[in-house]
């Protein structure tokens, strides 16, 4: 009998440990879902949720991590579940999620629509990022050129791609770039080679245009240039095997300049995996590709108009230069709404564009075309 | 349960002794059968059944392909050179070790072992990173050359020898293990014996050690082989971009190219060349028993 009590009160203990994840979202609680890395988990937790809760007195923030974009995409499905059956959803805002991706779920009316929902800062947000009315991109990422400004002085540096081009060839072993389907820093690198062939048109590209005979015409002639620039790159034509590797060669002052991603690049240089004398430069003719993170709103969340205030005070001038310092990310507003001195300090990284490649089948047809037509015709061995 | 003796075992007619002995070994059996043999004749069957607008049907399409192609052909190649090459280096670099761990007593031995082993609790990625900091440019060795004014080494990373020596390093705790307990076969006696008729040292080894431990040097480097062949990390951050190995490009298939046909037929050949070394190991043990 005594073990049989035990057991039950085990039983019970464990039970009510389990209650609170069971709950129903409870009023004053946003359940805020990730798809992101930990890294912007880590932000959220010690930036956005203290200033936040500091703010509105009796609003709290669960955050919770969705683990990837299947994952938050399941909650999503869930949502447009319980809308149709009129019950809770249990989460109210889904950080680093295209709406698109519930099939449906924009036409039922799932999703806050940005536009109409009176965000006060929502005139502050980039043109650049606006994509639907159902996604409000609250910040950026950016691959740019990181570059050793011991060994470059920041006023010589290439600020076009032919210039780019021009420096690395006079500058025989000192830039390199990782594998295009090992990492987006090199990945996004090819696909600016192959905006440069043609004609830096990125609306050229669509998810669902790509065709066999636009392999010959629009990425070959791109293949090509990146081949002719692989004799002057780190080795006689290395292909790091990922953005870190990079970023790494660098650090050892093996290689004078690299492509980056503006968070990695800039977290690093605060941990000081990167000197200090790390000098970051975006190509200012067509900057090197990127995107913006989007979140969207549930409409039947219980705490929907908490959650907008939330999406308001992410676009404030306190969190988008904290996305800037903090995160390594760019401001998902305008440069002008980020305090005059950050954007001096980062002056170089303001993008006139950021264009962003469309993965589908180009995305295939790149990393087969890369490895087949660039990568091997040099002889690693030689 | 009863246990018999020996003897009782020996009186019980052979019919009935068959079921336990089979029922006993039936779970690794079945375990081997559905997640190994299994996978294997589906994976067969995939890559020969190719689906047509009329229903799928017999081809060796993805064959003809795979050997049809340069690059999938250079990737083979690549793969084979670098697993010869990590197989002989292994041997030079292993034997002497388990050779000198075999024949010494003293306490620096018991170092040299442990030194020997450690590399097998060395995680392959922290290996690599590793690798990258001590012989990638500007690393640990380019900075002591620097020191006392050699020229800088021209870095084996991201070139086929990158893999090489990081495979090399990762295999060397198996080898000597499997080595040495070679080397335990080789009696003091016999050793003692030749030197008493005058064998040198290389006669000494050649004539008396090589013949004794033969099955064990191809029990060694089965297993070297085996894992080399389908090694994934090492070869995928140490190695150049093309031509890659078997692993890296197989992943690469499935992952980047949205293609599970082509990379299944990739890992079909790949087990077709690792059949031929386990081969070789079934044989070596079967030889064992019989002995």
């Amino acid at each position: 009998m005594k073990r049989r009590d035990f057991m039950l009160a085990a039983g019970t203990a464990a039970g009510a440990l389990m209650l609170p994840r069971m709950s129903f979202g409870a009023e004053g609680v946003i359940d805020v879902y990730f798809s992101s890395d930990q890294n912007v988990i880590d932000f959220w937790t010690n930036v956005v949720k203290p200033k936040f809760e500091a703010a509105n007195a009796g609003i709290t923030l669960n955050l919770v991590d969705g683990g990837d974009g299947a994952g938050v995409a399941a909650i999503g499905d869930r949502a447009l579940a319980a809308l149709a059956s009129g019950t809770d959803p249990q989460a109210d805002l889904f950080e680093g999620f295209d709406t698109r991706v519930t099939v449906d779920g924009i036409a039922k009316g799932l999703y806050v629509d940005f536009e109409t929902a009176g965000l006060s800062n929502y005139s502050k947000v980039n043109p650049l990022a606006f994509d639907i009315p159902t996604n409000l991109p609250y910040r950026g990422s950016q691959v740019l050129l990181a570059y050793d400004t011991t060994k470059l002085d920041p006023a010589n540096v290439p600020k076009t791609w032919p210039d780019l081009v021009a420096w690395i060839k006079a500058n025989p072993g000192q830039f390199i770039y990782n594998r295009p389907n090992k990492g987006g820093s090199g990945g996004n690198f090819v696909r600016r080679a192959i905006y440069e062939v043609n004609g830096n048109d990125p609306s050229l590209f669509t998810v669902d245009n790509y065709s066999a005979d636009k392999n010959d015409t629009m990425l070959k002639p791109a293949f090509d240039m990146l081949l002719e620039l692989a004799p002057s790159l780190f080795d006689g034509g290395a292909y790091t095997s990922g953005n870190t590797q990079s970023l790494q060669l660098l650090g050892q002052s093996a290689v004078t300049m690299i492509p980056a991603w503006s968070d990695q690049a800039l977290s690093a240089i605060a941990q000081g995996v990167l000197p200090e004398t790390t000098g970051l430069v975006q190509l200012q003719d067509l900057g090197l590709p990127g995107g913006f993170t989007k979140l969207g709103v549930l409409s039947n969340g219980a705490n929907k108009d908490a959650a907008l205030k939330l999406a308001d005070f992410l676009l404030t001038e306190e969190i988008q230069s904290a996305v800037l310092t903090e995160l390594g990310g760019f401001p998902g507003v305008s440069w002008d709404y980020v305090s005059p001195e950050l954007r001096e300090r980062f002056a170089d990284l303001i993008p006139q564009t950021i264009p962003n490649f469309p993965s589908g089948e180009w995305e295939a047809a790149i990393n087969d075309g890369w490895y087949r037509a660039v990568a091997p015709n040099v002889d690693p061995a030689s | 349960m009863t246990m018999t003796t020996p003897d009782q075992i020996g009186s019980v007619t052979p019919a009935r002794r068959r079921p336990y002995g089979l029922l006993l070994v039936a779970t690794p059996v079945l375990l081997v059968l559905w997640l190994i043999i299994w996978p294997i004749i589906s994976a067969i069957i995939t890559t020969l059944w190719v689906p047509t607008p009329e229903g799928s049907a017999f081809s060796i399409e993805t064959y003809r392909f795979f050997f049809s192609d340069g690059y999938s052909l250079s990737n083979l190649s690549i793969t084979l050179w670098t697993t010869g090459v990590c197989a002989i280096l292994l041997l030079v670099v292993c034997l002497p070790i388990a050779l000198y761990l075999r024949f010494s007593n003293t306490k620096v031995a018991a170092y040299v072992q442990g030194l020997a082993i450690f590399p097998m609790f060395v995680p392959s990625i922290i290996l690599s990173f590793a690798f990258i900091r001590v012989l990638g440019p500007n690393g640990t060795v380019d900075l002591l050359f620097n020191a006392v004014g050699l020229p800088k080494i021209r870095t084996p990373y991201l070139t086929p020898w990158g893999p090489v020596i990081g495979l090399v390093w990762d295999n060397i705790p198996l080898t000597v293990l499997i080595l040495l307990s070679g080397l335990g076969n080789v009696s003091n006696q016999a050793i003692e014996a030749a030197r008493d008729v005058g064998a040198g040292r290389f006669a000494l080894l050649w004539h008396i050690i090589l013949p004794r431990i033969s099955n064990s040097i191809l029990v060694a480097i089965s297993f070297a082989v085996l894992g080399i062949f389908s090694a994934f990390t090492l070869p995928y951050i140490l190695g150049p971009a093309a031509p890659e190995m078997m692993g890296p490009f197989m992943q690469r298939t499935f992952r980047d190219l949205y293609d599970p046909q082509t990379a299944i037929t990739q890992a079909v050949i790949t087990f077709g060349f690792c059949i031929v070394f386990g081969l070789f190991y079934v044989r070596s043990v079967a030889k064992n028993r019989a002995a």
